[in-house]
């Protein structure tokens, strides 16, 4: 545990050290006070809900750059050959990594408080769906995350590392929202890519619901990719 | 200490390692020779663990790197290929990550580290970023965290690779200075270093073991292993028939060179011809201007045993 930790910290450090770091968080400020700003005025519901949807899609673009170097940097550098060859195992090392990459995507999502003090200073919103909306963003971040990883024990390039989990994330939210709507999808077909599609699972967080199934869906599709990273992690030493 | 038994590496269809067996005895230090794409690093990070063979077994102090690895691993000390490190972090704080990863605890951390900086010479740098570093300096930071956890084993793939020779030198005096405690295996194709360093040489090339034992028995080995150079003034002609007729002479080459006679003169394996060589010359009254044995060399040893293995190989296809 003590080793997760320790490579978590050094993800952390490393994230902030780079120049991508102050590029994601800044765009992230913009995105989410434009969101805010937009459906800021008198008469409107005191509600985060229509920035957490922006927040969202803004997420698509923005949670791969920071995952992207992940793995990837390691491979280039040599420095897994360090790792690999410490006594921890390669389990250790992806979820470390991932764990440092969530300490940093909480940090992101820091000018949301920001913007739900505004709120409150102008009226009394409603705790419960802003609680639940919170939640279903990091477990958003956590899955992205865990593409990202993926994505990045993939390549060496961190570029590719970014487009292949911006591909896979646009087919989670994109294509699985627009796809089934086409009149050649089937009626089981059509629920199942409705279950697939990553803002169908959160619009329940952002309604203030705790779902058991949504959580079931956001766990396990961590688990399959960090599972996945560990393999390909695995597999390096085989090729 | 390290036990290696019919390690093979295949890369897909490429042979890179091809049943390789030696055994490291505690405390000894052993260069790993050979010339490049020999096979090996790829046999350093079979014993790291980094690599699995294809086939056969490799062991560190009894531990199985494959079934046992955790408790293999955390008896080496490894310093990679080129030294990767992770260069926006300080060498301090780089040391505390990989002390931490090794299942040191803080106290052990701040202890260790104070010992390898003074050692590794990097107590006046502990708190630059390794960006930052010289090469040199670089090398160091990788040294001190093989070191770091006190490792009874360990592994130094190139420790000396790209650095000026004063640096070379402090590295083999470190090295030199791990004997007995530690049981380092490093790889290198700068022979002089191991000449000076080592206790026992494994050369390889092609994958195989192609020699091994101590640097003076290797030496020994060479063919034309010594010679005797020396300059008179005489006819070539004459000093080669003198010469020739010098009992356990095998070879004779004279030529005029700057107004002298130089003869190389070839006596039969492990004779001293210089007192005879000497008394001819004395015989005929040729004045001398120099006499000098010429003793064979690592280095031509490794040139010999290299070249037969490629030719073999070729012979071979």
């Amino acid at each position: 545990m003590t080793q997760i930790i320790a490579i978590a910290k050094r993800e952390l450090m490393a994230l902030y050290y780079s120049p991508i770091a102050y590029v994601v968080l800044a765009l992230f400020a913009l995105g989410t006070t434009m969101f805010f700003f937009l459906n800021f005025e008198t008469g409107a519901a005191a509600t985060m809900r229509n920035v957490f949807e922006g927040v969202v899609w803004l997420m698509v673009f923005l949670v791969p750059a920071i995952s992207m170097r992940m793995l990837s940097d390691e491979f280039r550098a040599g420095t897994i050959e360090m790792l690999m060859t410490s006594p921890i195992s390669d389990t250790d090392v992806v979820i470390g990594k991932w764990l440092g990459a969530m300490g940093f995507f909480v940090t992101l999502l820091s000018p949301l408080v920001l913007l739900t003090a505004v709120l409150e200073i102008f009226s009394s919103p409603d705790y419960g769906p802003i609680f639940t909306g919170f939640l279903g963003l990091v477990l958003v971040g956590g899955l992205y995350l865990a593409i990202g990883a993926f994505a990045s024990a993939t390549t060496q390039n961190q570029i590719i590392a970014f487009l292949i989990s911006l591909f896979i994330i646009c087919f989670l939210t994109i294509i699985m929202y627009y796809l089934p709507q086409a009149s050649f999808v089937g009626g089981g077909l059509r629920t199942a890519m409705f279950y697939a599609n990553v803002n169908h699972q959160f619009e329940d967080f952002n309604k203030g619901l705790i779902d058991i199934r949504n959580l079931v869906y956001f766990f396990s599709g961590i688990a399959l990719f960090l599972f996945l990273a560990i393999k390909l992690v695995e597999s390096k030493r085989w090729r | 200490m390290i036990e290696v038994q019919n390690l093979v590496k295949w890369y897909g269809p490429t042979l890179a390692v091809d049943d390789i067996s030696f055994s490291i005895p505690k405390g000894q230090i052993v260069g790993f020779l050979g010339p490049n794409g020999a096979g090996k690093t790829t046999t350093l990070r079979m014993l790291t663990g980094f690599l699995p063979p294809t086939s056969g077994t490799a062991r560190i102090d009894g531990s199985d790197v494959l079934t046992q690895a955790d408790a293999a691993r955390g008896k080496i000390g490894y310093l990679p290929e080129s030294t990767p490190l992770y260069l926006e972090m300080r060498v301090e704080e780089f040391l505390h990550y990989r002390g931490k990863l090794q299942h040191m605890t803080r106290q052990e951390r701040r202890a260790r580290i104070d010992i390898v900086c003074e050692r590794c010479g990097l107590s006046h740098i502990r708190r630059r970023l390794i960006g930052q570093l010289s090469k040199g300096n670089r090398q160091r930071v990788g040294l001190a965290q093989a070191l770091l956890h006190d490792p009874p084993v360990l592994i130094l793939d190139e420790p000396t690779a790209g650095l000026d020779p004063n640096q070379i030198g402090e590295v083999r005096k470190l090295i030199s200075e791990l004997r007995g405690k530690h049981t380092v295996l490093l790889s290198t194709h700068i022979l002089p270093e191991v000449e000076k360093t080592a206790d026992s040489v494994v050369i390889i090339a092609g994958g195989r073991i192609v020699a091994r034992g101590t640097p003076d028995e290797l030496r020994r080995k060479v063919s034309s292993g010594s010679r005797v150079l020396v300059e008179l003034q005489a006819e070539p002609a004459a000093v080669s028939a003198a010469f020739g007729a010098v009992p356990g002479v095998t070879l004779v080459d004279a030529v005029t060179h700057e107004g002298w006679c130089r003869a190389t003169v070839t006596p039969a394996q492990g004779l001293d011809v210089r007192e005879a060589l000497g008394r001819a010359a004395l015989q005929n009254s040729w004045p001398v201007r120099e006499m000098r044995h010429e003793i064979a060399t690592l280095e031509q040893y490794f040139i010999q045993i290299t070249a037969q293995q490629s030719q073999g190989a070729e012979d071979a296809a």
